[in-house]
């Protein structure tokens, strides 16, 4: 009777044009989605107003630059970024006047310790102790993560005096806020990591996941400054 | 066997394309980073590889989709894809907590991601020896 094939070149040959017409579309696309110097992403939400954190809060407010370091206490990554390139950072960048710092707190859930290391850090800032104690308390992460024992950390490095106000603070929960706050604007920048860095630049932000080594972050932040 | 080779680098090119656009949309530093944590590459060489690799991606994905020299495209998406899978095996293998880094941030380096790049590995391998095999049509007489 009838036969049923078809020519199997008519098939392929339309489906092969289909999909060169597809390539074609989707790699246009991306190229205009994706230039060579990639657009930075746009804020997701308005700039959250940081109340009376102001302690952790470092450099020139016009500086153009403005880095957003959310870190976690019991974080290892955390704890290089913290101890190796903030200092550098703070020296070539804050120091003379291109960024702002503000640093920012992000507890893990997983971490079991690192929202009080937080909430002690948090009212050390109120005593005007921030530095040191936020310090200190990368420094022994691998003592109180074990224990949990950040009073006796933080000890060692305030007077006694002033180890019994900290206390104080730290018994009142209300400081707490403090790390709450900065969850919440965390959250806000869909902060998936740490330790996380949120640069920007230009009223747009960027956010880099993971330990940066400062020579990568440096020849970033030039390139950005010198535009 | 013909299909089978349109449909394996259709996927691979889609693949390639997915991976380059998801470094292109993001700041080169993003890729920086996981580049470095891999511990491989030296710090002045990772700025370039970041910059450029997205786009010999981007480049490979277009080639696979369009057919064009399929063999030798073939060849070097396998070796692309095969230095990917030694440097992920060996992270895993000494512990390593990073990210991937294939389609972006995010991604923890896992069993999970060495099977996908396995995979991909495998069917890489297996469009370029089906390329190799296919015989090159003869040129027509006028």
């Amino acid at each position: 009777m009838f036969s049923t094939a078809q020519p199997d070149v008519s098939i392929i040959g339309v489906m092969r044009t289909a999909l060169l017409l597809t390539a074609a579309l989707a790699a246009a696309s991306i190229m205009i989605a994706a230039p060579a110097d990639p657009k930075p992403v746009e804020p997701k939400k308005a700039a959250f107003s940081y109340g009376d954190q102001k302690f952790k809060t470092y450099g020139s407010p016009t500086a153009p630059l403005t880095l957003e370091l959310y870190t976690d206490y019991e974080c290892p990554s955390c704890r290089v970024m913290f101890l190796d390139t903030l200092p550098k950072l703070m020296e070539e960048y804050v120091k003379t006047g291109k960024a702002k710092l503000i640093h920012r707190d992000f507890p893990l859930p997983m971490h079991k310790f690192s929202r009080q290391a937080a909430k002690w850090a948090n009212c050390a800032g109120t005593m005007g102790r921030y530095d040191l104690v936020s310090e200190q308390i990368f420094k022994t992460q691998m003592e109180w993560s074990q224990n949990g024992n950040l009073d006796g950390a933080i000890a060692k490095v305030l007077p006694p005096g002033e180890m019994q106000k900290l206390r104080a603070l730290v018994a009142d929960t209300k400081i707490d806020e403090g790390a709450t706050a900065d969850v919440a604007q965390g959250q806000r920048d869909a902060v998936n990591q740490t330790p996380t860095l949120e640069i920007v630049y230009k009223g747009k932000r960027e956010q880099i996941g993971g330990n940066t080594p400062f020579q990568l972050l440096k020849q970033y932040l030039d390139m950005k400054l010198a535009k | 066997m013909k299909r089978a080779l349109l449909a394996g680098r259709l996927i691979l090119g889609i693949v390639f394309l997915y991976a380059a656009y998801t470094k292109l949309n993001a700041p080169w530093l993003v890729f920086a980073v996981s580049i470095n944590s891999y511990q491989v590459v030296p710090l002045n060489l990772i700025e370039p590889i970041a910059r450029t690799l997205p786009w010999f991606e981007l480049l490979l994905g277009l080639l696979l989709l369009s057919g064009l020299w399929l063999r030798w495209v073939g060849l070097v998406c396998t070796g692309l894809l095969g230095f990917f899978f030694v440097l992920m095996v060996r992270s895993f293998a000494i512990g390593l907590q990073i990210d991937c880094g294939c389609f972006g941030p995010g991604e923890a380096l896992g069993p999970k991601t060495l099977v996908r790049d396995g995979t991909l590995l495998a069917l890489s391998l297996a469009v370029t020896v089906f390329a190799f095999l296919k015989p090159k049509p003869s040129p027509v007489n006028g």
